[in-house]
């Protein structure tokens, strides 16, 4: 029942949590309706709008209404751990993301059946690759929700992302004959959410190589998936330990 | 301080120290909530916690509600660390501004808090059954709490407060918004549990509300617990008003200790009671040493002049 209500209440905390998921399936078949897009583009477009940006519309101030309005003092009392409250949350969310991805996969096979138009290469690799860096980013962005008030997270996470992006990219530039040009570029790729990674892991790139570390051997696209699953644990237990440890109070007399 | 009982402890401070600091900020502006405040409070046992702004009774009660750690000593809800999932177990906390679910129905909050509290789905549907005879919410049942009126969300607030059967029920201004009927249910409420073994902590303002539902108080003044003093305690001291004749000032300074005479003229006196027992002897005497009394007027002190006349001797 615990994890049922938590799970629930993700869909439910906000009136127009359900509304941005049709916008957003509206959204992937308008992109196919209108433009035809060949190959991989489709991939992508859902890859970027249900990876990215649905985590941030979903998880935006996840825990940080409840410490804004003063409820997560009345959560915190109930009697559970409270990791239990981030990780049924996050449940919620990662639950919304398959439903809303199996919509918008039927909504492109329908519309690709109706139309006799583009192409559905590696569809089911870009929906996977999509929930898998939904769930990555809800996590980054419920862990900032615990310290950020309100909605925030989700903007300074966009925030952060965007400005890294053209950052990132300038840095690149200037630092593409240094060493410290691969560390930094290392640095993104592994501990930050899994953009480049998972997008070549869907575009089927990775898929005739193998990883081998000692005696075991794990093909790239199962490692693109590993570390994308691993950053989420890492992100999610930083989430846990700060609500865990973090004091929650509206008044200080 | 509460009466000291015979019944099991629900909740423990010992030595409770409490210090707010910000991050990088200079040791000047850190903020002392709390300073060494121990108290005990018993199971079937109603505590009113009464002090003015910034006494520190919105931080000791999340301390006992396990909100915020302590600076230094130690908080036991049921013999367990508060904040632990144990002492948890025995509590119940209400906010002073409760805050639903946005599109969540008074049902749907009922059943929301019973899940959370790990209860089963025909559990959950006896207590919220429970919980709309005790709080008279049947009218509003199904409507979204988000549009409640601040009266309305106290009675939801205490009612999921009140669902996991609490040994120890934490109130913060549990009265707030509620209408003259409202406030006699909730008096009779909290009587009920107190009754039936619960302790309640109850932090208000409204001390005329708090002296009809409990003598236990627990008074605080920057930070610190301000013992009420032997015997002048609300309702139990008073001053007793004589009027006399004449010769007020010299009856005084023959008949009476000098720190019992409040005020003098010549024709009144106003001494001290500790009891109301008291009043047939201090008359007595009065008369047998030669005073003329023309009347006799017994003030009892309440909960409001107790904490007028506290507040002036802490400031």
């Amino acid at each position: 029942m615990r994890a049922w209500e938590l799970i629930k209440e993700t869909f439910f905390r906000r009136g127009y949590i359900w509304i941005v998921h049709v916008i957003w399936l509206v959204l992937y078949g308008s992109f196919w309706w209108l433009m035809i897009p060949e190959g991989d583009e489709f991939g992508r477009f859902i890859f970027i709008w249900g990876g990215f940006l649905l985590p941030l519309a979903l998880s935006a101030g996840i825990f940080g209404d409840d410490v804004s309005s003063g409820r997560i003092c009345v959560l915190v009392t109930k009697p559970f751990w409270a990791g239990q409250l981030y990780l049924y949350r996050l449940a919620g969310l990662a639950l919304q993301a398959a439903v809303h991805l199996a919509l918008a996969g039927i909504i492109v096979v329908v519309l690709h059946a109706i139309m006799r138009k583009g192409r559905l290469d590696h569809l089911g690799s870009w929906l996977l690759a999509t929930w898998l860096l939904f769930v990555t980013c809800a996590s980054l962005s419920a862990s900032l929700s615990i310290i950020v008030g309100r909605a925030f997270n989700s903007l300074l996470l966009l925030v952060i992302v965007v400005t890294g992006y053209f950052v990132v990219t300038l840095l690149m530039a200037y630092l593409r004959q240094q060493s410290s040009g691969g560390v930094l570029m290392s640095f993104i790729r592994y501990a930050w959410p899994p953009f480049e990674l998972l997008s070549k892991f869907a575009g089927g790139e990775y898929r005739q190589f193998s990883l081998t570390v000692g005696r075991f051997s794990l093909t790239k696209s199962a490692a693109c998936i590993v570390h994308s699953l691993m950053l989420t644990v890492g992100y999610s237990v930083v989430g846990i330990i700060l609500l865990c440890t973090r004091e929650f109070s509206r008044v200080r007399d | 301080m509460p009466h000291d009982r015979n019944g099991q402890t629900a909740a423990e401070c010992t030595r409770l120290t409490k210090v707010y600091r910000k991050l990088l900020a200079p040791a000047a502006k850190t903020v002392r909530a709390l300073g060494d405040v121990s108290l005990t409070v018993h199971r079937s046992q109603i505590v009113g916690l009464i002090g003015p702004n910034g006494a520190g009774k919105s931080t000791l009660l999340n301390l006992m509600a396990g909100l915020i750690f302590p600076t230094e000593g130690q908080v036991t809800v049921c013999g367990h660390p508060a904040r632990s999932v144990a002492a948890r177990r025995c509590l119940g906390y209400m906010p002073e501004h409760p805050v639903f679910p946005g599109t969540y129905s008074a049902r749907a909050v009922l059943r929301y808090h019973g899940g959370l509290l790990g209860l089963s789905a025909s559990a959950i549907s006896a207590q919220v059954d429970k919980a709309v005879q005790q709080l008279q919410m049947q009218e509003f049942l199904d409507r979204p709490a988000s549009d409640f009126s601040q009266g309305m969300k106290q009675r939801l607030a205490l009612a999921t407060a009140m669902m996991s059967n609490p040994q120890l029920l934490l109130l913060d201004e549990p009265s707030n918004g509620l209408d003259p009927i409202g406030i006699i249910q909730l008096r009779d409420l909290l009587k009920q549990l107190r009754d039936a073994g619960t302790a309640v902590v109850i932090s208000s303002h409204r001390l005329g509300e708090l002296e009809k539902l409990t003598s236990d108080y627990i008074f605080m003044h920057r930070g610190r617990i301000i013992p009420f003093g032997d015997r002048i305690t609300a309702n139990q001291a008073g001053r007793l008003r004589v009027e006399l004749v004449a010769d007020g000032r010299s009856v005084a300074g023959r008949l009476l200790p000098a720190s019992r005479v409040l005020e003098t003229s010549d024709t009144e006196l106003v001494v001290a009671i500790g009891d109301p027992e008291e009043v047939p002897d201090v008359v007595c005497d009065l008369a047998k040493g030669g005073a003329r009394i023309m009347s006799v007027l017994l003030q009892r002190e309440n909960i409001e002049d107790v904490f007028l006349r506290l507040c002036n001797e802490g400031t």
